[in-house]
Order: C-alpha cells, then structure tokens, then sequence
C-alpha cells in the first residue's frame, strides 16, 4: 500500500488527500518535509523557528487542500506556503533585517580585490560558511526569499516568480541587488581574514 | 559598453541570459578590464560557494512532532473543529 503511494505522481496524491485520504496527504509530507525544513532553516537560520514554519505549512496546506486549484504544482504551491511564513516569521520576530529602500542606500565602497581565483574547494572552509550565513541573514527579507530560492536552492527564475507570485523581471531585478550584496559581503570577509593572516605571518 | 553597463547585466550575464550580441559585448569588455573581470569572477565564485551549500538536516524528533500536529489537526477536523483554510498561501 505505502509502496503503492510512493509511486504516485504528486497530482493524484493531492486529488486523493482532497478526498480525505490521510494517507495520501502522509505520502506528501514525507515527500517535502526535508525541502520545506532546509528553505525555512537557510531564510531563518534558527532550527526551532524553522521547526515552527515547518509545522505551520503543512497545517496551512493540510486545512487548505481543498482550495488547492491545482494551477501550479503542488511543490510551487507548499514552497509558496513554506516561503511565505518564513518572511512573516522574520516580520513577527523584527529581526534586524534592512527594507529594500534603505538595502540599496549607497554602502561604503569596497574595493573587489579578485578573491576568487584557485579552487573552491580552498576557499570553502568552516568560517566562510559561517560568513555565507550571515551574508543571507544580512539581506532584507524580500531579498531573501529570492536569493535563497534561486541561488541555494536552485530554482529557476520562472519557478521563483510563480512560487513568490512576482514577476520574472522582479525576480531577476531582486536576484541581482542580492547578489551584489552578497558578494560584497564575501568580499569584506576574505578582505579581513586574508588582512589577518598576514599580520600573522609577520608577527 | 561602459563598466556600470557591465555591472547592470552583470547578473543576466551569469545565468546566460542576455541577447547574443550583448554577451559578446560583456566578454570582450570582461577580457580587457580587470575591475569588472574581478566583478564577475567574485560574482561567478559567490554562486559556486552557495550551490554547494549543505541542506540542513531536520533535528532528531521533528519529523514525529510534525506528523503528531498533523493528527491532532485531523482529529479536530473530523470532530467538525477544523476551519478549512481559503487561503493558505497568505498570497
């Protein structure tokens, strides 16, 4: 019978949930629980917060389900529940996070010395994922949700559109203010840790 | 072109997504200066870093308090307790 489930397209799940098969609806948690944990956890950063928007997108998929239309996918429609109460959790929690207006006031100019040449692999240590972590936290919220979607997650540009409900110029405009910052984020970090290291080896 | 068109479509530019003549544009400008050579190519690494990011596990015992909310929601639903939601995306 499980098995029977697990070889269901999302489409006939949904319609069976709609139904009032619990099991059916089981099969569909079990699908996107470990999708919707990681997207809360990369836009909020606090596993028990994270834990909190898990459990409020299934309950607000599992008491709307019967409204689900089926206009998009049943992945695109939990992503927008799941993306949705994570951007209310970070307003609830007023968690210092910029508006658009003022994440595009002019930052101190920083000089992009080129930190990227040699492999990933060398750059890619513990501290500078503690740094790419706080370059997402430091974006405003709306940012957020389309950095994280896009370039974490790895949705297309036209998934993240139709899962935010924006337009695709939106998203690539969003995509790009973003990803400046980031960057420019990265590049203060490696900035202060090469900076460091060297006043290391001369001491 | 000029380094602040470069830096404009800089982010087009990466995800191939520029009319063919201006992505010529683009690379010839890249080759020749190294300030917005040094743009994309932080641009291009800041990407590759997040790619190969982690997924966050759930903790141990998410999952089973996930499906006992789940229970308890049904339970209510079936007793007639249950709101049926008309807008769950919150959109």
């Amino acid at each position: 019978m499980a098995q029977e489930l697990k070889a269901l397209p999302d489409e006939t799940l949904v319609l069976r949930a709609q139904e009032d098969d619990d099991r059916a609806f089981g099969e569909l948690v079990g699908r996107y629980e470990t999708k919707v944990y990681s997207l809360a956890m990369k836009m909020l950063r606090n596993p028990e917060d994270a834990e909190d928007v898990l459990q409020e997108t299934f309950l607000r998929a599992y008491r709307g389900l019967k409204s689900f239309r089926g206009n998009s996918t049943f992945s695109t429609w939990i992503y927008r529940i799941t993306a949705n109460s994570a951007l209310m959790k970070l307003r609830k929690k007023q968690l210092p996070t910029v508006s658009i207006e003022d994440a595009d006031e002019r930052e101190a100019p920083i000089n992009i010395v080129d930190w990227a040449p040699g492999p990933m692999e060398q750059l890619l240590t513990l501290e500078t994922r503690q740094a790419m972590a706080d370059a997402i936290e430091a974006l405003p919220a709306e940012f957020k949700q389309v950095f994280v979607l896009r370039d974490v997650e790895g949705h297309s540009n036209a998934d993240v559109a139709e899962i935010l409900d924006l337009s695709v110029a939106a998203v690539k405009s969003r995509l790009h203010r973003a990803r400046l910052k980031v960057r420019n984020h990265l590049t203060r970090f490696f900035n202060d840790t090469r900076g460091q290291k060297a006043m290391g080896a001369r001491s | 072109m000029s380094c602040k068109e470069v830096l404009e479509s800089i982010s087009s530019y990466l995800d191939e997504d520029l009319k063919e003549e201006i992505s010529v544009e683009m690379h010839k400008h890249i080759g020749k200066c190294s300030d917005c050579r040094a743009e994309f190519d932080t641009l291009t690494m800041t990407i590759k870093l997040y790619k190969h990011s982690e997924t966050p596990q759930m903790p141990a015992g998410c999952h089973d308090r996930l499906i006992k909310t789940l229970e308890i929601e049904k339970m209510r639903a079936k007793q007639g307790g249950g709101e049926p939601d008309t807008n769950p995306t919150g959109v």
